[in-house]
């Protein structure tokens, strides 16, 4: 029953499986996946927009997954990020760190995680979330002191 | 007949989807809300390989994010963050493990609230007979990709693209007027 049981859960995880993407169009704030899931800073008002900049900066280009974050709190694992670059550490990732977007790609959802491969950046706000005003800078020491 | 067999295969996997996984493990906790320790086996795998079926040579290089094929139900664990407290993601200490068996330790996230599910921290992996390494190479090869930012400090404060778009846009990122207006105000 075991040897059925690991067949059949193996058998979810093939490609061919999960192959049926879906195409979505989407809003929300590219964010650092790892501090907003981890609460390792805070919680996860903490870990968004303007306050967290300069950390999403420095978690992207170490290649820690980017998400999607939208308004109802849905959060999307980016795999890609268009056509000419990736999402692990590429530099579309760090110059769209903290950007409000809206994003067209496929949609794939597997054991609790919702990921999507954009295809293209419909657009690109800007840093429209200002958390600095809530919460100065996060981690506190992201910005360092003027030396003396 | 797919959707039925889907849901078969749905209704066994719930139980197996809360198994325990924390048995053997020595994973060193961070402190955080969610952690979970969790030793497991499994494959390591390109992620959008495995959902999309584009599969290029060795899980993208380093371009792509690595995920952990579970052996023990075929859940795909998503490797996040490796063991070094230093911003620093999982891929380059998984991509030598391309393909490969192996069993990790490690913290697992799981914060339904926030939709953490499945999200690891690798601390150690190893493969089958061989011994533990540590998941703490990204400031190693960071350093050997960056040969013309050696200096103080942590790799971060050094890094040429991280220091180009602060330089651009500030530590906010809303502009260098605002950064300067808000550095006066953070330190005065």
């Amino acid at each position: 029953m075991k040897r059925l049981l690991a067949t059949l859960a193996a058998l979810t995880a093939l490609p061919a499986w999960a192959s049926e993407g879906e195409r979505i169009t989407v809003t929300g704030e590219i964010i650092d996946t790892w501090c907003y899931y981890s609460g390792v800073m805070g919680g996860p008002d903490a870990v968004v927009g303007s306050a967290h900049h300069t950390c999403a900066l420095w978690c992207s280009a170490s290649g820690i997954p980017i998400g999607l974050l939208t308004e109802d709190g849905t959060v999307y694992t980016v795999l890609n990020l268009g056509p000419q670059d990736n999402a692990t550490g590429g530099d579309t990732a760090l110059t769209l760190a903290s950007h409000t977007v809206t994003a067209e790609g496929m949609f794939y959802a597997r054991d609790g995680i919702n990921y999507i491969v954009v295809e293209r950046v419909v657009s690109d706000m800007g840093i429209t979330n200002l958390s600095h005003e809530d919460y100065d800078v996060v981690p506190s020491f992201a910005i360092p002191e003027p030396k003396e | 007949m797919i959707s039925r067999l889907a849901t078969a295969i749905a209704l066994i996997a719930a139980p197996l989807a809360a198994q325990d996984f924390s048995e053997g493990s020595e994973a060193r906790s961070w402190n955080l809300y969610a952690e979970v320790p969790a030793t497991f086996e499994a494959r390591v795998v390109d992620v959008m390989c495995e959902l999309t079926g584009d599969c290029p040579e060795n899980c993208g290089g380093g371009e792509r994010q690595l995920g952990l094929l579970r052996a023990a139900d075929g859940v795909l664990v998503m490797a996040t963050k490796n063991n070094q407290p230093a911003f620093t993601g999982a891929v380059v200490d998984l991509l030598p493990y391309c393909g490969l068996s192996v069993t990790v330790d490690g913290l697992m996230i799981d914060d339904p609230e926030i939709g953490a599910r499945n999200i690891y921290l690798v601390q150690r992996v190893k493969t089958d007979g061989g011994d533990w390494s540590k998941a703490s190479q990204f400031t190693k090869v960071w350093a050997r990709e960056n040969p013309n930012a050696k200096g103080k400090g942590p790799w971060f404060r050094r890094d040429p693209r991280i220091l180009a778009e602060i330089e651009k846009h500030g530590y906010l990122g809303l502009g260098l007027e605002i950064d300067r207006e808000f550095k006066e105000y953070l330190f005065e």
